[in-house]
């Protein structure tokens, strides 16, 4: 008879029941069927593994068998020519391997050994097929490996942050899906009294003028009508094109909520097109995007940015935080918080410039304000302190020294403005009031050579700075010239590139070959903890940014570096893939603590405690951190460090 | 008929399929000189009704299989026997095993009977093998008029000849598996025991193989010369 029809109808043995216990403590066998769990764990032989041995090899050939960890550790190696033997990943107790090459039906790449005595369930692939067949769980996981615990984990964050909030909606949502009514349209010659009528007969904010293929020409909105009741001399008999927001921004309908709203917040708009193959096929409003939602976005923005004094913009920071909690119910990223967040903290430090020139006056040089680190990178958290320049124009040491003289009261007034409204003043006075960072073109010009030039450790510190810059407000383009100038630099000068690696290497990821995360106790805190920024993100961005240099990349955020490395096939796709994935990680895990701690009333800090975690949770930070000391090991190959 | 036929206790009653049962279980095999590995080894734990090897009855019978090297584990036995007088004594407190679950369980004959069917022909694996094999002996011979043949091979002993830098005075199974790490399940369950046991026996093969006594016979051999060797340093 067929094993597995045989399972479940006699009562479980004890040693069965017991190893299936054990396997409900893990994904994915704590959502698999019980008669499937009993089918994997009779058709199992658990074998044993001294300290030292090998499990499974590449030249074992195709894999024959599934491995489940039961007690020990298994440590997977490859071997390198140049660096010797790397160890890849690290599996413990409820994890299992080899799935790509079982499912691909070829050997292990990676030499698989026990770390220590170890204990593995092993399933042989006869079954393993069967139970792929069986259960869709355990074929979901089986074919989308780790992403698969990614996605729970975010499922995860979505139904805690849900419950704090008490809504069900995603910002991945389509927006075909959204955009559930018939857009109102007319036509450019509709009279607007006609126009009017029909949005109030369909109870709309807006109508969408379309030309005879359905093109979308114009819209006109509630706010449009305002101003048309306001100009007392309007003509409701006139046509509506004369009235209309000509050439209207649309997305495609599968674009995400999220895109939908980062381009209301860009251009303060409330509604928009959704085009197809040139067609009008819907309208997505802000309602539609926010509708659930206490605070919202494009207010907000708008608010920010029409705010009449500086005091204004301070409280509506704490409205920024209320936004960060709900976005992260809504099933943001981490990448898309961070992009939301400096898109509002750049709408903030334009307002305060704009305040603080209508407070002091012109100073009647036009300049542009610049950041650097974090901010610099659009990676900035609720958390986040100033790091700030001016840049401009002058025709020799004279006349720059002239205009310096000229903006630095404006730029401390601008800096004080900004301390106002959270952006905690600098500690190593790198603000534009500054003297030394109120600069020319040229002389920054001059100060970046230097940095490259002499590479003292104070000056690798200030390149891992400042060569993330960015314009916030004013002219883009000497800016770009500047960054222009570096990459040049960078990419002749392979010794200061050697230099900028190795201080990249100086962060080392908190995940040791014998324990599970190497933890410190900082102060007199209870529990050893580690630091989820310093130790888990900046060795991605320090890489990322060394490597972007080097080759000639334009971009300052981690994860856009990323990927223009794997395009220029600097960086290996799947190693691409995975740190990206690691990074988001390691982010979302800190936001989330920020969040925690705002919550509670607690001081920021990014030191977490990995048994505050839960199991999978905890899981996949070990494996994010070892991501990070892979992209350490491969610079340091590259670098020969 | 024999002239003592009469000393001997009366033969059980078995049924005609009992007895077809029994005279087609296969006797043992010696232990052999193949590898470790290639030996199929059956791992028993019993729960007895206390420690008298004379009186006590065997209450329940676990035994799991080591095979091709590995704990197979679609080879399980587990058996509740059922004792038609039983009345709970101390040792209730240990095994857990209440009256219901004694009067629930199978016959003895036919429980020892799918054992021995179980067991076949190979050696069998216990820790203080002494004990079970006694005690089995006289449930086989009283239930079945069975004689127990097979071989044991006591993991209480292997342990120290294979560890003999570790001291553990008179060490039981709960020392082992605590010095070894081994994350023991339901303990003092005859199944559960019997696994324990046999993950036991699966680190001290691999240390075995290791010290190149990699075959059933060398290992009998090796425990023989470490018997011998304790009794002489213990004065006798």
């Amino acid at each position: 008879m067929d094993a597995f029809d045989q399972a479940g109808k006699t009562a479980v043995l004890q040693n069965i029941h017991g190893t299936m216990q054990f396997l409900q403590r893990f994904p994915p066998f704590n959502q698999m069927e019980n008669a499937h769990l009993a089918y994997l764990v009779e058709q199992c032989q658990l074998r044993f593994y001294a300290s030292g041995e090998s499990i499974i090899k590449p030249a074992d050939g195709p894999v024959e068998h599934f491995y489940i960890v039961k007690q020990g550790r298994v440590v997977g190696e490859r071997n390198h020519a140049a660096t010797g033997t790397e160890t890849t990943f690290e599996i413990t107790g409820g994890e299992c391997f080899p799935l790509a090459a079982l499912l691909g039906e070829r050997a292990t790449r990676t030499e698989h050994l026990a770390a220590e005595d170890t204990f593995c369930l092993q399933l042989n692939k006869a079954a393993f097929i069967r139970l792929f067949a069986l259960s869709e769980v355990f074929r979901d996981f089986a074919l989308r490996g780790v992403s698969s615990l990614l996605d729970q984990v975010n499922q995860q964050v979505q139904r805690r942050a849900v419950e704090t909030l008490g809504n069900q909606y995603s910002l991945n949502t389509r927006l075909g899906e959204l955009a559930m009514r018939h857009p109102v349209t007319c036509v450019p010659d509709t009279p607007v009294r006609e126009a009017v009528r029909l949005m109030h007969e369909q109870q709309v904010g807006s109508i969408v003028i379309v030309d005879e293929q359905r093109a979308p020409v114009g819209i006109f909105t509630l706010r449009d009508l305002r101003q048309v009741v306001a100009d007392a001399s309007a003509d409701f008999a006139a046509p509506i094109a004369a009235h209309m927001t000509a050439a209207p921004f649309y997305l495609s309908p599968q674009a995400s909520a999220f895109d939908a709203a980062i381009a209301m917040t860009e251009r303060h708009i409330a509604h928009v097109c959704l085009v197809q193959d040139q067609r009008l096929c819907g309208v997505v409003s802000e309602r539609d995007l926010f509708s659930l939602q206490r605070v919202d976005l494009v207010h907000l923005a708008r608010t920010i940015r029409h705010a009449a004094r500086v005091e204004n913009l301070v409280s509506l920071r704490g409205e920024i935080g209320q936004l960060v909690e709900r976005m992260l119910a809504h099933g943001a990223s981490s990448t898309q918080i961070t992009h939301i967040i400096t898109l509002l903290n750049d709408h903030t430090v334009c307002r305060v410039i704009e305040l603080a020139i209508q407070d002091k006056g012109d100073p009647g040089v036009p300049f542009s304000w610049l950041c650097f680190g974090s901010e610099g990178r659009r990676e900035q958290t609720l958390h986040t302190d100033q790091d700030n320049g001016i840049l401009f124009e002058a025709r020799d040491a004279a006349q720059a020294a002239e205009i310096r003289a000229r903006l630095l009261p404006l730029a401390q007034h601008i800096n004080q403005g900004l301390a106002q409204c959270g952006f905690t003043l600098c500690k190593g006075n790198i603000m534009a009031g500054n003297p030394e960072l109120c600069l020319s073109r040229a002389e920054w010009a001059r100060r970046f050579a230097a940095f490259i030039r002499e590479a003292t450790p104070e000056n690798l510190l200030a390149s891992s700075i400042y060569f993330d810059l960015r314009v916030v407000w004013g002219d883009e383009q000497a800016c770009e010239q500047l960054r222009q100038g570096i990459l040049d630099q960078v990419a002749d000068n392979r010794l200061f590139q050697r230099m900028m690696a190795a201080n990249a290497l100086r962060q080392r990821p908190p995940v040791g070959r014998f324990r599970e995360f190497v933890l410190t106790r900082s102060g007199n805190d209870k529990a050893a903890t580690l630091d989820l920024k310093v130790q888990g993100l900046t060795p991605f961005v320090d890489g990322a940014r060394l490597l972007a240099l080097a080759n000639g990349v334009h971009a300052n955020n981690t994860l856009e570096r990323l990927r223009q490395l794997v395009g220029k096939e600097v960086i290996d796709p799947l190693d691409g893939g995975a740190y990206e994935e690691a990074y988001h990680f390691i982010q979302q895990t800190r936001m989330q603590q920020h969040q925690l701690q705002t919550r509670q009333n607690l001081p920021y800090s990014n030191r977490v405690d990995p048994d505050s975690l839960n199991d999978l949770d905890r899981r996949i930070l070990r494996e994010s951190l070892r991501q990070a000391q892979r992209l350490q090991s491969s610079l340091a190959l590259r670098y020969q460090l | 008929m024999s002239l003592f036929a009469w000393l001997r206790p009366s033969q059980p009653a078995l049924d005609a399929a009992q007895q077809q049962r029994l005279a087609q279980l296969p006797g043992p095999a010696p232990l052999q000189d193949h590898t470790l590995r290639a030996q199929r080894w059956v791992v028993l734990d019993l729960e007895t009704t206390g420690l008298n090897l004379n009186r006590d009855q065997v209450l329940s019978i676990g035994a799991v299989v080591i095979e091709d090297g590995a704990i197979d584990f679609s080879q399980q036995f587990e058996r509740t026997l059922h004792r038609h007088d039983h009345k709970p004594g101390p040792s209730v407190l240990i095994h857990g095993l209440g009256p219901s679950a004694i009067a629930a369980g199978c016959v003895p004959a036919d429980a020892l009977l799918d054992l021995m069917a179980f067991i076949g022909d190979s050696p069998l694996l216990a820790f203080h093998a002494g004990f079970d094999q006694r005690m089995l002996s006289r449930a086989l011979k009283d239930s079945l008029g069975y004689r127990l043949q097979h071989p044991f091979i006591d993991v209480a002993e292997l342990a120290p000849l294979l560890n003999p830098d570790v001291v553990l005075r008179d060490a039981g199974l709960d020392d082992w598996t605590a010095h070894f790490g081994l994350q023991a399940g339901e303990r003092h369950h005859a199944s559960a025991d019997a696994q324990v046991t046999a993950e036991l026996a699966l680190i001290l093969f691999s240390q075995a193989r290791r010290q190149h006594i990699d075959s059933p016979l060398l290992l009998e051999h090796r425990l023989q010369g470490w018997r011998r060797r304790r009794q002489h340093s213990h004065g006798f």
